[in-house]
């Protein structure tokens, strides 16, 4: 198509905008110091521009170039001489605009940042105190006291009542497997006490326990209708627990997590006032110990723990020494030695005056 | 900044003069010009009384660069060339500048002309139909048209074989053009 029409795309240039001449082809124009190509294009531009056309007919009308090229020497610098102080105001005016809108633009982030800062932290700061329990950390801590002592010492009265002919097991294990027994008949409305987040041993003990309960719950059902004969009693002795507990619930903050073994520990509330010769840590922990080893089975260990403990410390923990003794002659089949622990814990007319009564009476 | 300005196109400089307010832009397209706007106004100062160059061409620069700001300008040769006659003609008036209806189509021609620069397609298209106005004309117009464009005849070499003027020969091609670009135009309509 190219090679059939060249003279096609030539047509073009007819109409191809040509700029000015500049100021050097005016004079070499009529001088005729032009190139072919170069004077064909300013005539075709002279065809079209008036104002070039009349420049050059001015031009040749001029006698001498020297005016034409002195004006417009002089013209160009004077307009060089008015952009020059304009444009540098106008750098330095777009410069400090710029630099203005720069700072205002830092203003409004940090404004923007801090305000967001703000409202987020508030945000936080609202969502920690509802997720959180209003004490404070210390006050927990001295709250958690009692509480510990609470949850080891309920498991050593209750157990008693609740396992009388248990053999081996610990009363822990079967008071759980009971449970189950007893709901149906009488105890739907057995109140279960918070757990104090406080007490992690205790609940590490439970965890240790758990793994024995499920080994228990296998001989424990036989003895399911024994303790069923207990429920009366045990409600009773629910009853005064619930005032306790709603005292000891005012104290202590509602716990998250709700411990289905709770049920047994809690009902100690009686306990709690009689310490009054406040416990020595040391006597706390032995007891504890021996809890420990009481309720993993290791009967004699125990029994030696409860012994050093009756023997060395005093108050309330002697009695309780000896009441766990008594259960764990009991557990051992020793049932001689047990009567004469219960008995000489009747003696005492302790707290466990009344529980080892009862147990004695069941053996 | 001076430097990169004066490679800019006469549109664009304008367009920064407006917009931006850039008054270097304002005074590169000035300069561009000075030497047409003293050529123009040189027969003007041998008038008498011969007014002071001192004043008329700060004033004729001043006159140009306010119009700058409100005129729709197309090329900027006619419009200087109107501020210039505006100023110094008899009348003295400053009338605003219209482009002619004749001046448009050749703008419009122009432009197209320019868009199509690189594009092949759009190119061929353009000279199709452009030869085919070319073919409507009348004979004369044809042949001024052909030597003058498609042969690069000079106008010294017409002038001399037509034996007519430059000026007439300038009229002449002019209107040729005018022609062609009208015919080119109308060519929906025949």
């Amino acid at each position: 198509m190219f090679s059939s029409k060249p003279s096609n795309e030539k047509l073009l240039k007819v109409f191809s905008g040509i700029r000015c001449l500049n100021k050097d082809q005016l004079p070499r124009y009529l001088d005729g110091r032009l190139t072919d190509i170069e004077k064909h294009l300013v005539e075709q531009h002279l065809t079209d521009c008036d104002l070039c056309y009349e420049a050059l007919q001015a031009l040749e009308q001029e006698p001498g170039q020297e005016k034409y090229q002195d004006l417009t020497g002089k013209l160009q610098r004077y307009i060089l001489e008015s952009i020059e102080p304009v444009s540098h105001v106008q750098k330095m005016a777009q410069y400090t605009k710029k630099e203005k809108t720069k700072e205002s633009m830092l203003t409004y982030f940090w404004l923007f940042a801090f305000i967001a800062i703000g409202v987020s932290s508030v945000y936080v700061l609202r969502g920690r105190m509802r997720n959180q329990p209003p004490p404070a950390p210390n006050k927990i801590a001295a709250a958690a006291l009692p509480d510990k002592k609470d949850s080891a010492d309920i498991p050593a009265d209750q157990q008693p009542i609740v396992t009388p002919s248990d053999a081996e097991t610990t009363p822990h294990h079967t008071a759980v497997t009971t449970k189950p027994a007893t709901a149906t008949t009488a105890t739907p409305a057995v109140p279960r006490p918070p757990l104090s987040p406080a007490d992690s041993i205790a609940r590490a003990k439970a965890a240790a326990l758990k793994a024995q309960q499920r080994k228990a719950t296998a001989d424990s059902l036989h003895k399911a209708a024994a303790l069923q004969k207990q429920d009366s009693l045990r409600k009773a002795k629910e009853a005064e627990d619930k005032k306790a507990e709603q005292k000891k619930t005012e104290q202590k903050p509602p716990e998250p997590k709700p411990e289905p073994k709770q049920e047994e520990k809690k009902p100690d509330p009686p306990k709690k006032e009689t310490p009054a010769p406040e416990p020595t840590n040391s006597d706390e922990y032995l007891y504890k110990a021996a809890m420990v080893y009481q309720q993993q089975g290791n009967l004699s260990e125990a029994i030696d723990r409860y012994r050093r403990i009756e023997s060395v410390s005093s108050g309330k923990y002697v009695e309780m020494a000896r009441y766990q003794l008594a259960i764990c002659y009991r557990s051992k089949g020793q049932m001689g030695k047990a009567r004469r622990m219960f008995r000489e814990v009747i003696r005492m007319d302790g707290s466990l005056k009344n529980s080892a009564q009862q147990a004695l009476d069941s053996m | 900044m001076h430097q990169q300005l004066t490679n800019l196109s006469d549109k664009e400089l304008i367009s920064r003069a407006r917009k931006q307010k850039d008054r270097e832009a304002e005074g590169v397209l000035m300069d561009r010009y000075s030497h047409l706007l003293v050529a123009i106004t040189l027969p003007y100062l041998h008038t008498t009384p011969p007014p002071d160059p001192n004043i008329i061409f700060p004033t004729l620069l001043q006159r140009l660069s306010a119009s700058l700001k409100t005129q729709t300008i197309y090329k900027v040769n006619e419009w200087i060339l109107h501020v210039q006659k505006g100023y110094l003609g008899k009348s003295g008036k400053d009338t605003p500048f219209y482009p002619s209806r004749n001046g448009r189509d050749l703008l419009h021609i122009e432009n197209k002309v320019d868009k199509a620069a690189t594009n092949i397609i759009d190119r061929q298209d353009l000279a199709v139909r452009l030869e085919q106005a070319l073919q409507r004309m009348n004979a004369d117009d044809r042949d001024l048209i052909t030597q003058f464009y498609l042969e690069n005849k000079t106008f010294a070499d017409i002038t001399t074989a037509k034996g007519i003027t430059r000026e007439k020969l300038r009229s002449q091609l002019k209107a040729a053009k005018g022609k062609l670009a009208k015919l080119y135009m109308n060519q929906g309509y025949v």
